[in-house]
């Protein structure tokens, strides 16, 4: 064995601490695999035997858990969250006492935990395994934000959670491949890991994007070599995915990241054959809702995530109404969040099964101008444009009122009906198309004209 | 600390027996319910003279990280110097103005206000404050004694303070370098990735 196999197979001892002789096996496997992408990077899952352990428990837990609270109250587990988290935490320390109604307590947003990580880290938590997750946004603006393996972790149980309500249960373990986490960016954070709590089934994060492969026809070679029982991506990545010659049959796709277009969800349900799970999450809370087609919004996966929809004063509204989604508790301990303005839009509508996350949408609210002297909701584009299979768009007023719908190459062939469909909306506005020509997400909604008056 | 004040005793008590009301939530911005400067403005109407609203721009709050311990203490100290005894002291208004003001912002900016009212301690110590300040001492006491007291409680307290801020700016350090590390980018598996 050369020097260099050698300390990259010491390395993955050191991201994957309890890796056996399967584990390995399976690493080589998804690296040296003929058709095997240039992977850049080196991680794991960092687990170590107790956590394993642990998180076998925590798993248990949240797979049959109450999710949700009563309408009229708090969750039962809220006092004491916010008692300890004012204790332990420096960031509401300085807040002085606790308020003594909940909603005294001031939010905090995006920008506060930009400002300095480290005054929302517990003081319970030891400094040694932290971890980051970097996250930009759609504002642009990097924010670290502080975690740990478990609760890295602690992801799948969310997700097998959420794959239950879709009447799937995982199996592969010792020799398949779990899941392969899809990017289509020009530069890309890309390595194989195992998963220890299903029995070492092989993770792999691969880019689709050309430049990562000897050759393009390996992308499907590859991935039909792996058989991955799951699929992860965002709806860039998925554009991608449902342009290659495959034969593979996941058993679940889960699209996370941006908003799934209902038109892009059916092409891939129709070709994959399997459900595709269209999961709210976000490195701040992790994953925090699976859409339902029958609820008509997003179900709760979380049983310690309180929700509230606050309107741009701070103040709760009424159920049914439009609000920014205010998180508090979560299950990332080295970042407890209290009242987190999440930047994110919705309502909140209570089911049979719970609360439910209606009319999500990323960023505040845009309003668009129609000529005819009324204002059109970002939401009503979003009904507009959703049975077409397009991975991202943006729509853009001028300050003349006039359009600008920009689409990523892959859906030019849509540009005609996406426009019609916009006209019915503006009937008598110009809409020009434009190309997307960035890498990665754009903003979804922009507008030249203030927004401020109606 | 020339002149004559109350006994401590009787101020302790005060403090201690704070009403649920002086702990209502301060207003900052669009959240809470006292507005402060009018609570601070019934105060001095008590005990000297009402002031336009601009001499009280102080404690009016804008930012919670910064402004709602301090206005959280300003509200204990009103129902502090409400007293009788200050009432009929003649304080002069800008003392009182200075000790709501700049003593309360040093307080706040490490102790909680509530332990202003809960610990014996802090209690003693914003008590003997608030008349040194305004230049008494308790009654009973020679000025020797009340500033030997003062300092032996702000002493100790503020040696705690300065190891627990050097403990804390030693930990937010150390948390930024940890997740800065080449190896905390790295990360770790999550099946999902935002």
């Amino acid at each position: 064995m050369d020097a260099g196999i050698d300390s990259l197979k010491i390395r993955d001892q050191e991201y994957c601490p309890t890796l056996s002789r399967a584990g390995q096996a399976m690493l080589d496997f998804l690296r040296e695999h003929p058709a095997a992408p240039y992977f850049r990077n080196q991680s794991g899952n960092r687990l170590l035997a107790e956590e394993v352990a642990e998180l076998r428990e925590f798993e248990q837990i949240i797979v049959s858990a109450k999710v949700g609270w009563p309408q009229d109250g708090k969750p039962e587990w809220l006092e004491s969250f916010i008692a300890e988290t004012f204790k332990d935490v420096p960031y509401y320390r300085s807040l002085g006492p606790v308020a003594k109604r909940f909603e005294d307590i001031p939010t905090i947003s995006r920008a506060d935990l930009a400002s300095d990580i480290t005054r929302f880290v517990p003081d319970s938590v030891p400094i040694e395994r932290l971890i980051n997750f970097r996250t930009t946004g759609t504002t642009g603006n990097p924010l670290l934000i502080a975690s740990h393996p478990l609760v890295a972790g602690r992801y799948l149980a969310f997700h097998k959670r959420a794959l239950r309500r879709f009447g799937i249960i995982l199996e592969h373990g010792k020799g398949q491949v779990g899941v392969v986490l899809l990017g289509m960016q020009k530069k890309c954070f890309t390595y194989v890991s195992v998963t220890p709590l299903m029995d070492e089934s092989g993770l792999a994060k691969i880019n689709l994007h050309p430049d990562d492969w000897f050759h393009p026809d390996d992308r499907a070679s590859y991935l039909d070599a792996l058989q991955p029982e799951v699929i992860a991506g965002d709806p860039i990545s998925f554009s991608e995915f449902l342009s290659l010659p495959l034969r593979l049959r996941p058993r679940a796709i889960l699209s996370v990241g941006m908003t799934l277009s209902s038109g892009l969800r059916e092409a891939l349900e129709t070709r994959f054959q399997c459900p595709v799970l269209d999961l709210y999450s976000m490195n701040e809370v992790g994953p925090v809702g699976v859409f339902d087609r029958a609820l008509d919004g997003h179900l709760l996966l979380q049983n310690r995530l309180y929700i509230e929809i606050l309107d741009s004063q701070g103040r709760p509204v009424s159920e049914g109404q439009r609000g920014e989604i205010t998180f508090t508790g979560g299950f990332n301990f080295c970042l407890p969040l209290v009242r987190y303005r999440s930047g994110d839009y919705a309502s909140l509508k209570w089911t049979p099964e719970g609360p439910v996350i209606r009319r999500l949408s990323g960023r505040k609210p845009v309003r668009f101008f129609v000529s005819s002297g009324t204002w059109v909701n970002n939401i009503d584009v979003t009904h507009a444009l959703s049975g077409l299979a397009i991975s991202q768009y943006g729509l853009h007023q001028r300050r003349d009122h006039s359009l600008v719908l920009r689409l990523p190459n892959s859906a030019m062939m849509l540009a005609n009906t996406a426009s019609t469909r916009l006209a019915q909306l503006f009937p008598t506005q110009k809409i020009t198309i434009e190309e997307i020509v960035t890498d990665g997400k754009v903003l979804q909604y922009t507008s030249d004209l203030p927004q401020d008056f109606a | 600390m020339n002149k004559i004040g109350p006994p401590l005793e009787a101020l302790l008590r005060r403090l201690a027996d704070t009403p649920p009301d002086f702990l209502d939530e301060p207003r900052i911005g669009n959240t809470g319910q006292v507005f402060v400067p009018a609570v601070v403005n019934d105060l001095l109407a008590k005990i000297a003279q009402r002031l336009p609203q601009a001499g009280l721009e102080a404690f009016r709050g804008r930012d919670a990280s910064t402004d709602r311990n301090r206005l959280l203490l300003v509200m204990i100290m009103v129902w502090l110097l409400a007293d009788e005894w200050f009432a009929d002291a003649q304080l002069p208004i800008a003392e009182v103005l200075g000790l709501l003001n700049q003593t309360a912002r040093e307080l706040a900016l490490s102790t909680n206000a509530q332990k202003f009212i809960a610990d014996p301690d802090r209690r003693e110590e914003l008590a003997r404050l608030s008349l040194a300040r305004l230049g008494f001492r308790p009654e009973g006491e020679t000025p020797e004694q009340a500033t030997d007291r003062l300092s032996a409680l702000s002493v100790t307290e503020r040696n705690r303070l300065l190891d627990a801020s050097r403990a804390a700016e030693a930990r937010a350090k150390a948390i930024r370098e940890q997740l800065i590390k080449k190896q905390a980018e790295a990360s770790a598996d999550k099946w999902t990735r935002e």
